[in-house]
């Protein structure tokens, strides 16, 4: 007891005691205890000013604060969007199953593991994803369950991961580019890297090994592209670390001869036997056409993503290298502040973060605002679940997004800077803090930088789970302690924001595309796009796709394009019905409408929203009602809870939705259903409450089949568990396994006979389905 | 200084004017419940919103500012239908009923909690006053009543119901000087009432307090009607009738017996008085001469307002069909009173008819031992006279009662809005309810967090007063409760706002105990 009041004393010792640092130390607390001790609460209301009242309302408003204390390790599960399309609730049940838990209860008994589900991990392409602490397991099939708890068990303690540096002389034979987003690292990129870089030294070869951030092409990784010098590249892809000495000494000699008439052995085999090197991986040249890779990049305009693929994200002479803080010294020595916003404006460029307010105008007002101070904030508060932008931007480029901010504080004024990251993205929070403190170093920030008279100060504030915080006066309300809570607007954050002061709030993609439009010019912008919408936009592309992954598309490009073209159409040979856009502020756009280009007016005038950019494919097995209950269901819990109707109204659509998805609905609901969405939208103050109907009113107006089917007690994509049956037909070989697996013992199994399904029993988990060799389980 | 329209009206206003406030000042009065002058207003309600017709946005007008060109709808249908949906979502999730069970099971809608807390404090007068509101013979009905409020008396779910009738019947008995209500200004009109049973006695009673002259004409040589037959079968004194009919004439009542009204003086009753009430029982011996319509059960009249098909002639009681129930003539005869009372004032009779009353059902066995909280346990108290009860016999059973009622009933926001607007409190109520929680240990205040509408007024408040606890938010979206830190006690976190909270509260959550 005393050690933890002592404790708390020290954070308070190096946090501080202010009302406004609520959130950062109820952060350290729990990242000590894994919960909020009573006690420990107790004790920072006792010798700080934070009232009990405060940190009551805070660290019960935001999703990461626990006040119970949890199991040794905690397994999340994903039940972003691309995982809830592809079973994330069979596998959350699954492991509830598996764990023993009773209704109520998310520890198991011997408080070994703490069962919890996440909004989004951000891995969407390897969906379902479930964590347990640090180690990702994808592609989770409700089957699987059982083993990955006992290969996590089986795991050493793993330290930290230490990064080995090639350092045998030698001329480097060329290079070696690894990507490292929190998507590839989760396929097992780091484990490929150990084990070439293992292969390198033994080998002694001499290549340069470079990290670099999200590839963009999430759908094949663990990725590495050979680059040897006067060759041409060569990207592997999927590749298992038990692969990568294979690789190598394909593409390099080695120094001593031995060595050296090894490869060429291995050479020599190979050339024998692997026609296609090896199995799982796949090798492709980045300038052949026709290859999935090339096919994923054609179309794609990387502004926001420039130089990826190529690029460290925390090598800052790298950045600096390829064009880095040009724009900004340019906007320092050549542009005044008007001319700076002139150029924004002449690029069309609007907010990235949903609603696309002119960026310009956004500029203009915090400009012209009379204040002793003012701010700036990037939104890095993603939320959106089956979005994953804003994360592998801050991993990837986090100069990039410095250097945005920069420019921006610069023409506007502001002095100091906030970067509000999601407390769910670790990596990104980490790379954005190695270059805030490298730009430091290098007088980037700071006093006078560079020189000149202008001074700025940008810091981290980490989010601490919220997704109304990614409306900006809810934002700003948290960064200054507070409950998440928007307010009406107007006064806007350009007039009163941060601390009431004029504050310049961006999302994080918008201001990665600053320096290109600075150092491009404006005409380089906006010659790419519609009339009303210019540049590019990121979408992160996952669901039920060949290959999914986060792609940079010029506005106007057509749904059609991007399914077709870029993602390689609809996996598994199944029918493309419908795609999901700006996740759960956006709509449901069907199959027939996919010539509808991706501006900002197009997706609203169809009922849908650009959103923060999640874009998911649905094919004939997705319910409706079901996509449209699960975007509900995540806006519900996610309201603030301030105004009627997003807190009550939201909860009673979800009613009605849940009466329809089993069976219980009647036609006279869907009015209802309907007049209830539209009075929810007009009657809450904040982005979120007005958007939350969309994928309801979305699916009403072009799957209203599909919910009138519902009420006649039929789902017909065979999805909603209440309305649907598990039967095993014909080409059953009696080979058991089903049964074997069976979680309720539902099959009725004689070896080599026809297997039976009783339907009372069962629980629609959907192993027998996913373990059946032959295809003999069926939905009806 | 903007200049802005509201509905069509243009106003200028001060710079900063709130848009409420503005349509406030040209008379236009927006509802609204979680507005409080004084406070942040930041707006919770949305019941409130008015529409811009500039670009169709509704917005809550308490925390919109108003601006130069502004032009916005107060009252068409959009907005109307927009406000009470948002009324009726609260109140899908406010548990908590307005008025107890057993008062809305009396015809006469005597306001039966109120009289029995008076009467648990040993306050007899004051229980009288609240019986007489409604009920013109309490001495009477405390010997005859059928007693329809004791058998939805939710103490039945416990033991016994609660003694009602018999409570009703000791507030009369114990009156210490005559308690005669306070009468309206003399409004100069006269009203005959024909027959002197207890639909006419009780029509004569409330219109002599509305202020006007009332004469009963009685065609028997005795006063009471029907009220003879329980005489006769010895359900009630005869000292009782006399007594209260003796009290109906010191307020004011005129009495006629052996009045017939028949053909040959019915024109003359009608020219000299402004209206007529016929109230002459069952059988239409007594009017078929008068040239009313009657119909299969009797007399032919507005079902609403109780009028004839001749202006100015209204009929009551068993005269129109048939009561069994002598509270349900004494009711009708309040009723048309009413009615008439509206007609002589406004030219036309009205309906009464009651105001928006939310109900939540049948209490959980839970929500039993939360309203027994306020109340005492032990059986029904059986009176050992057949008088009735002793004052301490009566004291000790009228603490029984749970308190079914709300304590805000005259002064819930969420009630006016939803009788404003007439709303359906059962339109969305299709989701689990939560069980009903009542918190009575506060000296001042009772707090039931269930019927909060978390507009956060009391938190702002506590804040404001620097109370050491005071009161927040727990979690967010739907199940965001505004309660106490720490789980600490209602009397740790309100130590000096007590009082401003319950009378800010918009609903029934924090009401003041006196209530």
């Amino acid at each position: 007891m005393e050690k933890m009041i002592d404790f708390v004393d020290e954070v308070l010792a190096e946090i501080g005691k202010e009302p406004d640092m609520v959130i950062p130390i109820l952060q350290a607390i729990q990242g000590k205890y894994n919960y909020l001790p009573e006690l420990a609460l107790k004790r920072v209301c006792e010798t700080t000013a934070i009232t009990e009242a405060q940190i009551t309302g805070i660290s019960t408003f935001y999703s990461q604060f626990r006040h119970q204390p949890v199991g040794k390790h905690i397994i999340r599960v994903c039940v972003g969007t691309a995982c809830h399309v592809k079973g994330a609730k069979q596998v959350f049940d699954g492991f509830r199953r598996e764990l023993g838990l009773e209704k109520g209860v998310d520890t198991d008994s011997q408080k070994l593991f703490t069962l919890e589900e996440v909004a989004c991990l951000g891995c969407c392409t390897l969906a379902p994803v479930v964590q347990i602490d640090d180690v990702t397991y994808g592609h989770v099939e409700t089957g699987k369950v059982a083993e990955i708890i006992e290969d996590f068990k089986n795991l050493a303690p793993s330290e930290e991961k230490i990064v080995r540096e090639v350092t045998e002389e030698g001329i480097s034979q060329g290079e070696i580019r690894i990507g490292l987003g929190s998507c590839c690292i989760a396929s097992g990129s780091s484990g490929v890297k150990e084990e070439l870089e293992k292969t390198l030294a033994n080998n002694k070869i001499k290549v340069d090994v470079k990290q670099v951030g999200c590839v963009g092409i999430c759908n094949q990784v663990p990725m590495m592209e050979i680059q040897k010098n006067g060759e041409e590249a060569v990207i592997y892809t999927k590749i298992n670390s038990n692969e990568v000495g294979e690789i190598i000494e394909k593409h390099f000699r080695s120094k001593n001869w031995i060595d050296r008439f090894k490869n060429r052995f291995y050479n020599y085999a190979e050339n024998l036997t692997f026609s296609d090197i090896p199995k799982i991986s796949n090798r492709y040249n980045p300038q052949e056409e026709n290859t999935p890779i090339a096919e994923f990049l054609k179309g794609q305009i990387n502004i926001a993503t420039e130089y990826r693929g190529e690029i460290m994200p925390s090598d800052f002479e790298e950045y600096k290298e390829k064009n880095g803080f040009v724009a900004f010294q340019k906007c320092l020595n050549e542009f005044t502040a008007d001319e700076i916003i002139s150029e924004i404006e002449k690029s069309g460029l609007k907010g990235r973060g949903g609603a696309g307010f002119p960026s310009a105008i956004k500029w203009k007002m915090v400009q012209n605002a009379k204040s002793d101070q003012k701010y700036i904030i990037c939104n890095g508060d993603e939320g959106d679940p089956g979005a994953f932008m804003d994360r592998m931007l801050l991993e990837s480029y986090p100069f990039r997004i410095i250097e945005g901010i920069l420019i921006g504080a610069y023409a506007v004024g502001a002095t100091e800077g906030r970067l509000y990251i999601r407390a769910e993205y670790p990596l990104a929070v980490k790379r954005i803090r190695e270059g805030l403190k490298i730009c430091k170093e290098k007088g980037l920030l700071g006093k006078n930088i560079l020189g000149s008279d202008f001074s700025f100060d940008l810091k981290i504030f980490e989010g601490a789970g919220a997704f109304v915080c990614g409306e900006e006066t809810a934002l700003i309300a948290s960064i200054e302690g507070k409950r998440g809570i928007p307010q009406l607007r107007p006064p806007y954050p350009a007039e009163k924001g941060l601390w009431n002061k004029p504050t310049l709030i961006n999302n994080t993609e918008t201001f990665s595309l600053i320096p290109y439009i600075i150092r491009n010019g404006a005409e380089a912008f906006s010659k790419i796009g519609t009339e009303k919408s210019k540049g590019t936009k990121v979408f992160a592309l996952a669901g039920k796709i060949n290959r999914g992954g986060l792609i940079e598309v010029p506005m106007g490009i057509t749904i059609k394009q991007i399914v077709e073209e870029i993602g390689g159409g609809i996996a598994n040979g199944k029918q493309f019905k419908a795609v999901q856009i700006g996740g759960p502020s956006g709509g449901c756009i069907p199959a027939s409408m996919s010539d509808t280009a991706i501006d900002f007016d197009s997706l609203k005038e169809v009922g849908a929203m650009m959103g923060s950019g999640g874009l998911i494919v649905l094919d004939e097995s997705d319910c409706m009602v079901d996509i449209a209950h699960y975007f509900l269901s995540f806006t519900q819990e996610e309201s603030c809870g301030r105004c009627t109707f997003c807190r009550i109204g939201t909860q009673r659509m979800l009613e009605i939705l849940e009466k329809i998805k089993t069976g219980k609905g009647k036609l006279s609901d869907l009015d209802l259903l309907e007049k209830l969405a539209i009075n929810t939208k007009k009657g809450s103050i904040c982005g979120l409450g007005k958007t939350a109907p969309n994928p309801v009113l979305s699916t009403l107006k072009y799957f209203r089949h599909e919910y009138e089917a519902h009420i006649k007690g039929e789902c017909p994509s065979g999805k909603c568990e209440e309305l649907i049956r598990y039967e095993i037909n014909d080409n059953c070989t009696g080979c058991t396994k089903c049964a074997q697996r069976c979680p309720v013992d539902a099959i009725e199994a004689k070896p080599y006979e026809l297997h039976k399904v009783d339907n009372e029993l069962c629980i629609k988990c959907d192993i027998c389905k996913q373990i059946c060799p032959v295809d003999a389980v069926e939905i009806k | 200084m903007p200049k802005l329209t509201i509905d069509n009206i243009a106003i200028n206003v001060p710079e900063g004017t709130t848009v409420l406030n503005a349509a406030r000042s040209i008379g236009i009065d927006i509802p609204s419940m979680c507005y409080l002058e004084g406070c942040s207003n930041h707006p919770t309600c949305m019941v409130c919103m008015v529409r811009n017709n500039n670009n169709q946005q509704m917005l809550p007008s308490c925390a919109t500012v108003a601006t130069e060109g502004m032009n916005l709808a107060s009252d068409d249908a959009e907005v109307f239908e927009a406000r009470k949906e948002a009324i009726e979502l609260l109140l899908s999730d406010h548990v908590g009923d307005c008025e107890a069970p057993c008062r809305v099971a009396c015809p006469a809608y005597m306001d039966i909690p109120k009289m029995n807390r008076f009467i648990a404090d040993g306050n007899f007068d004051e229980a009288l006053k609240i019986v007489k509101e409604e009920i013109a013979l309490p001495g009477i009905l405390g010997h005859i009543c059928s007693a329809p409020c004791e058998k939805v008396c939710r103490r039945k779910d416990v033991d016994q119901a609660v003694s009602i009738c018999l409570l009703k019947r000791i507030s009369a008995d114990e009156e210490s000087t005559i308690y005669l209500p306070e009468k309206k200004n003399a409004s100069g009109k006269k009203v005959a009432v024909i027959g002197s049973g207890p639909a006419g006695l009780s029509a004569a009673y409330h219109l002599v307090k509305d202020g006007h002259a009332c004469e009963v004409f009685e065609k028997e040589n005795r006063l009471g009607g029907s009220l003879f037959d329980s005489l006769e079968k010895g359900e009630l004194p005869e000292n009782i009738l006399t007594k209260e009919i003796e009290i109906l004439t010191q307020f004011g009542v005129i009495f006629h017996t052996n009045k017939n009204i028949d053909k040959g003086n019915w024109e003359q009753i009608k020219s000299s008085f402004n209206a007529v009430i016929l109230s002459t029982g069952s059988g239409l011996e007594n009017v078929e001469d008068l040239d009313l319509k009657s119909t299969k059960t009797g007399l032919r009249v507005d079902r609403d307002t109780f009028a004839t098909d001749q202006a100015g002639i209204f009929a009551t009681g068993s005269v129109i069909r048939t009561q069994k129930m002598a509270v349900k003539a004494v009711a009708m005869g309040k009723e048309t009173a009413w009615s008439v009372d509206e007609f002589l004032r406004n030219g036309e009779g009205k309906g009464t008819k009651r105001v928006f009353n939310s109900r939540f059902g049948t209490l959980r066995k839970e929500e039993l031992s939360e309203y027994l909280k306020e109340s005492v346990t032990g059986d029904r108290v059986q009176a050992k006279s057949v008088k009735g009860f002793t004052k301490e016999e009566a004291m000790q059973e009228a603490a029984r009662c749970l308190h079914c009622d709300c304590r805000k009933l005259d002064n819930c926001k969420l009630r006016v809005c939803a009788d404003i607007h007439n709303a359906d409190r059962r339109r969305f109520s299709f989701g689990e309810r939560n069980n009903a929680v009542k918190y009575f240990n506060h000296e001042s205040i009772v707090y039931e967090p269930e019927k909060c509408i978390k507009c956060g007024l009391c938190i702002e408040i506590t804040r404001k007063y620097k109370e050491e606890t005071g009161l927040t938010n727990i979690g967010r979206g739907f199940t965001v409760k505004v309660a106490v830190p720490f789980n600490q006690d209602i009397n740790k976190a309100l130590t000096v706002a007590a009082k401003e909270c319950a009378v800010a509260c918009p609903t029934g959550a924090l009401s003041l105990r006196s209530n």
